[in-house]
């Protein structure tokens, strides 16, 4: 006689963990943390809930933090004032951010059919930042040798920066579960809104510029793009070394 | 509201709501125009001088309500001659709910192109030019987008109410070619709404009735082949 069917759980819609179930202790911080990495699922489940609002607070904690710890890292290769400055602004850029970009996702969310609270795609931006900053701290030994090895701002800050969209590509990701879980219609649009959010944080690393070179001034004096401030850094780098 | 609204951006409105357009609704539209179009408005004219700004938080939704007036009986009649069965009412409803969704869209997108605006080197700096370049740019992509998505659900609707494909694509480009042609004229009577450094910060252009925004492209285009 054959046994009888496992009882079947929400069938998964990625290859990797992505089954929304509701996550056991969902107070726990430290239980957020551990589901936010091994079971992300469970993350955007709890976000749509009447809790979320505790759930989306620790996350964005935890974010400020992890992004905080790895500035300590960006700033150590200048060492000096640059060790709180770094996290200081890496913190403020996160946080100025999501606020720059918080309103554009909730239209977004909407106009990709997705019927989601304020407070779900807070906590799922939230969520998104956070996973993206634990992975930051995983690189932060990595960036640190490499930071002890060259002098160089222009390779240190693409290696940064290399780190930050591997991260980010993550958080994004669960931001796209959560529009998966809510019924999206259309994926198109949070892939828009992922480019945008990814073009603004490299202009906050413009705004807030130098993160990780020393300054006189906490803020730059002129306004600058991206692109323009990039190619004017490697162009300066080029010539110092000429000389 | 904000729920109607949000059914209103994901494209799920039932073609029963424009059965019977009710009173709560319209003025919704109307204050959500209001709301998203004079906050991204002022993000454009922040760049000339914040009275700039001022005033073109004022002239846009202006454009679009007076776009409406001004279409409003030769919409009801396009929609009525091409057989989509609506009424004056429900087709002022109708294109008033799409530029609801396009207000919203520019709403949600007002603290991005203030944070384009924060970044872009100042009038008097040497570098005006690409800021300048990047924001016209930056506003032509954000209101196209705005602009299509509005379309894209005012076409579902449309389908909705009448159940034939070919009937709303021809009643909301009949629309779509009414509006531009009124919208850019009032635009242009309406201007400025960037405003040039070389002039004063105005409400409107002295004599603004005077002169045709589509006599003004044609001068250009003789002056750059001729």
């Amino acid at each position: 006689m054959n046994p009888p069917p496992l009882p079947s759980k929400q069938p998964s819609l990625f290859a990797n963990n992505f089954v929304f179930e509701p996550m056991p202790d969902p107070a726990n911080p430290i239980r957020a943390l551990e589901n936010l990495l091994k079971y992300p699922g469970r993350i955007v489940h709890e976000l749509h809930q009447t809790r979320a609002a505790i759930l989306a607070t620790w996350l964005l904690i935890f974010g400020i933090a992890g992004v905080a710890i790895y500035g300590i890292v960006v700033g150590a290769q200048s060492g000096g004032a640059q060790m709180w400055i770094a996290p200081a602004k890496l913190v403020l850029g996160m946080l100025l951010s999501v606020l720059i970009c918080l309103p554009s996702l909730y239209i977004f969310t909407c106009l990709g059919g997705i019927d989601a609270q304020l407070r779900s795609v807070c906590g799922a931006l939230f969520a998104a930042v956070c996973l993206s900053s634990i992975l930051l701290i995983g690189f932060a030994p990595v960036a640190w040798i490499f930071s002890q090895s060259t002098d160089s701002i222009v390779f240190m800050g693409t290696l940064h920066l290399l780190f930050w969209v591997i991260g980010i590509r993550f958080g994004l990701r669960l931001i796209s579960a959560m529009g998966r879980f809510l019924g999206a219609t259309s994926r198109g649009h949070l892939r828009i809104w992922s480019v945008i959010f990814i073009l603004v944080c490299f202009q906050m690393t413009t705004t807030l510029r130098p993160i990780i070179a020393p300054s006189k001034t906490f803020l730059p004096t002129e306004k600058k793009f991206f692109l323009a401030n990039w190619f004017e850094t490697i162009n300066r780098s080029d010539t110092a070394r000429k000389k | 509201m904000i729920k109607h609204l949000k059914t209103l951006l994901r494209g799920e409105v039932d073609a029963r709501c424009l059965e019977k357009p009710n009173l709560r609704w319209f003025i919704g539209y109307c204050i959500a125009i209001v709301l998203g179009s004079s906050v991204y408005g002022a993000t454009i004219g922040l760049w000339r001088a914040p009275l700039q700004s001022v005033f073109t938080a004022i002239k846009f939704p202006l454009l679009i309500f007076l776009t409406c007036i001004g279409n409003g009986a030769v919409n009801g009649m396009l929609a009525q001659v091409l057989g989509s069965g609506l009424s004056f009412r429900q087709t002022a409803f109708a294109i008033l709910m799409s530029f609801a969704v396009a207000s919203l869209i520019l709403g949600g997108f007002s603290p991005i192109t203030l944070f384009i605006l924060y970044n872009a080197p100042p009038l008097a700096s040497e570098h005006a030019i690409l800021g300048h370049s990047v924001m016209l740019l930056a506003h032509v992509c954000v209101i196209a987008f705005a602009g299509v998505m509005a379309n894209r659900r005012l076409f579902g609707l449309l389908r909705k109410m009448n159940g034939r494909d070919a009937t709303a694509r021809a009643v909301l480009f009949s629309w779509l070619a009414g509006n531009l042609f009124l919208g850019a004229q009032l635009a242009w009577n309406l201007r400025p709404f960037i405003g040039s450094p070389q002039l004063a910060v105005q409400f409107l252009r002295d004599d603004p009735l005077r002169g045709n925004f589509y006599e003004a492209v044609w001068r250009a285009l003789r002056h750059l082949f001729l």
